[in-house]
């Protein structure tokens, strides 16, 4: 009785907590029918994963995991043949802990790790080094990765 | 065409059947709806309160961390906050302050509890919630004493009185500056009731939980989402509860119903009979029957779903609430956001609709298959 009065009444006072809470702010946000030019599958649903790769003239595509993200990288031939990799202005992945947009090109990226994707196996991004050693540590991790170092081999392994 | 012609000669028929038996098919009619009242009463309310906890949950923070001594809730350190905060993937790790305060001159219980950010609150002035406020009739401006632990009373002007949307949470609540919290409850600087933090990955949560308890195991860390589960099987065990009370009737019902659709009666077996006389196919015959119950369970399905629908939402569910609501003596008083899952509906129909359908189905087969020459000499 007494324990589990403590967490409901623990549990009540959480919700009050709403009376006096804050919020937070983002920055792009797929759209509910953007779809993976990879997978084919709808972005909005899976918001934790979310990465984007933004052209020059302003078209963006959204990717519903960085593994995805990096196939349609490296092969722009194949899903956007009319698009050249010089003319990307910006890559975006989604920063793991906080859920936040970091820039993909200097992420940190955990290879191999327990923490699956809607694509099964997934590269985790971190917006900081000691927050992707950490992660590694706790969700045994494989290997650390900068963007520089994935390559179609490394994909091949995720797969 | 022919086809739709035929089957509304046939529900004419049926239709006029009915009316003239019309007591006893009023009668099952009333019982039927009361089933289905009750029924859709206790599955909407259900449904609507855990809505409206997980929609309460949603903004909350996701990790509350309780300290235990001998098994039992005791005052968070301030090192424990400091302990938490650098954990990785979370946010915001605040002390709270909070607990109930006895009012002994209406016999209530209220929620008290310290606001996050004392600039909020202007020192020595409260925010109470409007259940509160009705009350003790106190209004903007008033003031309200509390007796505080070391005998002595503290009073403090009531600030604001909160906005009625929050009432389901917020119907007893007080909220004060952490310094009048202290002083009413004799709580040290530097000591807090527990200790929240918000996880923005909820794929995290479990890991962070992980963490605090190896960090400080003498901790309890409590997740929304176990928070959630025993809320809704809490609801549901209430529920169940009504239900089990209100079995016998259910039972009645299901015997009643059964006796009625199996068994025909004397007439309506001549009823039959005369009909197959006069030309009727057995299918013709069937279907009349058939358009019977499904007049019947229909009309009592849908009499009894408004009503359920009007009495959990605008009546506030006057004739169960005090089973099925809060352990506080002061009752919240709140409108549920009206909503139902066709799910639900669904479920109702194939529970009591179907199930009656079926019942007259059987006997009538053998009935309407009978010589009528045989059958009326009976």
């Amino acid at each position: 009785m007494g324990r589990g009065f403590h967490i409901l009444a623990a549990a009540f006072l959480l919700s009050v907590l709403v009376l006096c809470g804050g919020g937070a702010g983002g920055a792009l946000a797929p759209g509910k029918s953007d779809k993976c030019p990879v997978c084919g599958m709808f972005v909005h649903k899976y918001p934790d994963f979310l990465a984007q790769i933004k052209f020059n003239d302003g078209k963006v595509f959204f990717f519903d995991g960085n593994k995805d993200m990096f196939r349609f990288f490296f092969n722009l031939k194949k899903y956007a043949p009319e698009r050249k990799t010089d003319d990307i202005s910006s890559i975006h992945v989604t920063d793991y802990y906080s859920l936040s947009p970091v820039d993909g090109r200097e992420a940190y990226y955990v290879a191999g790790s327990d923490v699956h994707g809607p694509m099964g196996k997934e590269l985790i991004p971190f917006g900081k080094e000691p927050e992707a050693r950490e992660f590694m540590k706790d969700h045994k991790g494989k290997s650390l990765l900068k963007f520089k170092d994935i390559n179609p081999s490394v994909l091949k392994e995720l797969e | 065409m022919i086809w739709i012609e035929k089957q509304r000669n046939i529900i004419d028929l049926a239709l006029s059947s009915l009316l003239r038996k019309s007591g006893k098919n009023l009668a099952l009619v009333i019982i039927y709806t009361a089933i289905v009242f009750i029924l859709a009463s206790v599955v909407f309310f259900i449904s609507s309160l855990k809505r409206e906890a997980a929609l309460v949950l949603e903004a909350s923070p996701e990790i509350v961390v309780q300290k235990l001594v001998a098994g039992r809730q005791a005052l968070a350190p301030e090192s424990y906050i400091d302990a938490m905060r650098g954990l990785r993937g979370t946010a915001n790790v605040r002390g709270r302050l909070w607990g109930h305060y006895f009012d002994s001159t209406v016999g209530a219980n209220y929620t008290i509890m310290a606001c996050d950010d004392d600039a909020q609150l202007a020192a020595g002035t409260i925010t109470i919630g409007r259940g509160m406020a009705r009350t003790l009739s106190l209004k903007k401006g008033d003031s309200m004493k509390f007796d505080a632990y070391d005998g002595t009373s503290v009073d403090f002007k009531v600030g604001e009185i909160l906005p009625y949307r929050s009432e389901l949470v917020a119907s007893d609540l007080i909220l004060l500056r952490s310094d009048g919290f202290r002083r009413i409850f004799g709580m040290e600087e530097g000591s807090y009731s527990d200790v929240t933090l918000q996880v923005a990955n909820r794929k995290e949560m479990a890991t962070v939980a992980g963490k605090i308890k190896k960090l400080l195991p003498d901790s309890r860390p409590i997740l929304r989402d176990e928070v959630l589960r025993t809320y809704e099987a809490i609801f549901d065990w209430r529920g169940g509860l009504l239900i089990v009370i209100l079995c016998g009737a259910v039972l009645a019902f299901i015997i009643f119903a059964w006796d009625k659709a199996s068994g025909l009666s004397f007439e309506e077996r001549r009823e039959i009979c005369i009909l197959k006389a006069v030309g009727w196919d057995t299918s013709e015959v069937m279907a009349m029957k058939l358009w019977e119950g499904a007049v019947i369970s229909l009309l009592s399905f849908i009499f009894g779903i408004i009503g359920a629908y009007l009495h959990v939402f605008y009546t506030s569910y006057f004739l169960f609430g005090p089973v099925l609501k809060g352990w506080s003596v002061l009752y919240p008083s709140y409108q549920l956001i009206p909503a139902v899952d066709p799910y639900q509906l669904a479920a109702l129909f194939f529970l009591t609709v179907v199930p009656y359908t079926a019942a007259t189905l059987i006997p009538l087969w053998g009935a309407a298959s009978i010589d009528p020459d045989e059958g009326m000499r009976l």
